[in-house]
């Protein structure tokens, strides 16, 4: 049976969760450093310490345009590397175009995994006095990239 | 001898406040971590007058207050840890390792499931500690 759990539920749910939870790792994973100077150190941290205590390894590539977007780019995420996406399993009847419909929903239900790291790389940097918006490009599995969009 | 700890927020909101002393003179010590609040702020935006280094998370001696001493640091996060001592001989070292101690135990206290953040901490566990570390800072400078 498959239940139909809609996107902003997901947000809704996961919101409180992450608040807490990029509170916490963004207090832990700071002590020891001395404070940061700029945004370029908040977001190089982000890169290595942030990133290897979390996913046990450190981003692949960041790119900037030095206009306040980061886009940092992981070339084998962890937490969506065993996911797959196949389109021609999820054909149920009646639908006219059943690959399309099923490559949405999976495409869909990778993205609502993505909520969780968004959020708590969001958080944590609002933590270190950076307000900003996180979002997440999966356009080719497993690398996932992230862009961080500064709050002027 | 230690008389008052106190953790404060990004908002400056009090989430920690904690005096050591018998006498009943809170309200003092509160009045002065909330002075030494400015300060703390002062220091963090105008590095180069203080002569600060501009990363280093611990302040130092904040303003000796008739026969106080308050010592400030800030984390990373914007939180500051204040230490309002009578002693008149306190070393910085001593006071560094003090904070040092004093962010693991906060570390851990925030890690707590049940902890809200922006809210006060009210673990007794997080109490304890913080005891525990201001009797051996008083132990260690005597020595």
């Amino acid at each position: 049976m498959e239940g139909e759990v809609s996107e902003s539920c997901v947000e809704s749910l996961l919101a409180e969760i992450v608040l807490v939870v990029g509170h916490q790792f963004s207090e832990r994973y700071t002590m020891d450093r001395p404070r940061f100077t700029d945004n370029l150190e908040a977001i190089k941290f982000i890169c290595k310490d942030f990133w290897s205590e979390l996913f046990k390894k450190q981003i692949d590539n960041l790119k900037t345009n030095h206009r306040g977007t980061f886009v940092l780019q992981d070339n084998r995420f962890r937490w969506l590397a065993h996911m797959s996406i196949d389109p021609s399993v999820q054909a149920s009847g009646n639908i006219q175009d059943p690959s399309a419909m099923a490559e949405n929903k999976s495409t869909q239900a990778t993205g609502m995994h993505l909520y969780f790291p968004c959020g708590i790389i969001r958080r944590a940097l609002s933590n270190l006095g950076i307000a900003c918006a996180v979002s997440a490009d999966i356009s080719n599995l497993p690398a996932c990239s992230f862009v961080i969009r500064i709050k002027a | 001898m230690i008389v008052c700890v106190a953790v404060v927020g990004h908002q400056n909101n009090p989430l920690y406040i904690q005096s050591f002393t018998k006498a009943d003179d809170s309200l003092k010590l509160h009045h002065i971590v909330h002075c030494s609040l400015d300060v703390v702020d002062e220091r963090v935006n105008n590095p180069k007058k203080s002569g600060l280094i501009i990363n280093e998370t611990f302040l130092g001696l904040l303003n000796p207050t008739e026969n106080y001493k308050v010592y400030g640091y800030l984390t990373n996060t914007k939180v500051k840890f204040i230490l309002v001592t009578t002693d008149l001989e306190v070393r910085d070292a001593d006071a560094r390792v003090f904070f040092g101690r004093f962010h693991t135990a906060y570390v851990n206290a925030v890690s707590n499931p049940f902890h809200i953040p922006g809210k006060k901490i009210t673990s007794r566990k997080f109490a304890e500690r913080v005891s525990t570390i201001v009797k051996s800072f008083g132990l260690s400078s005597s020595s």
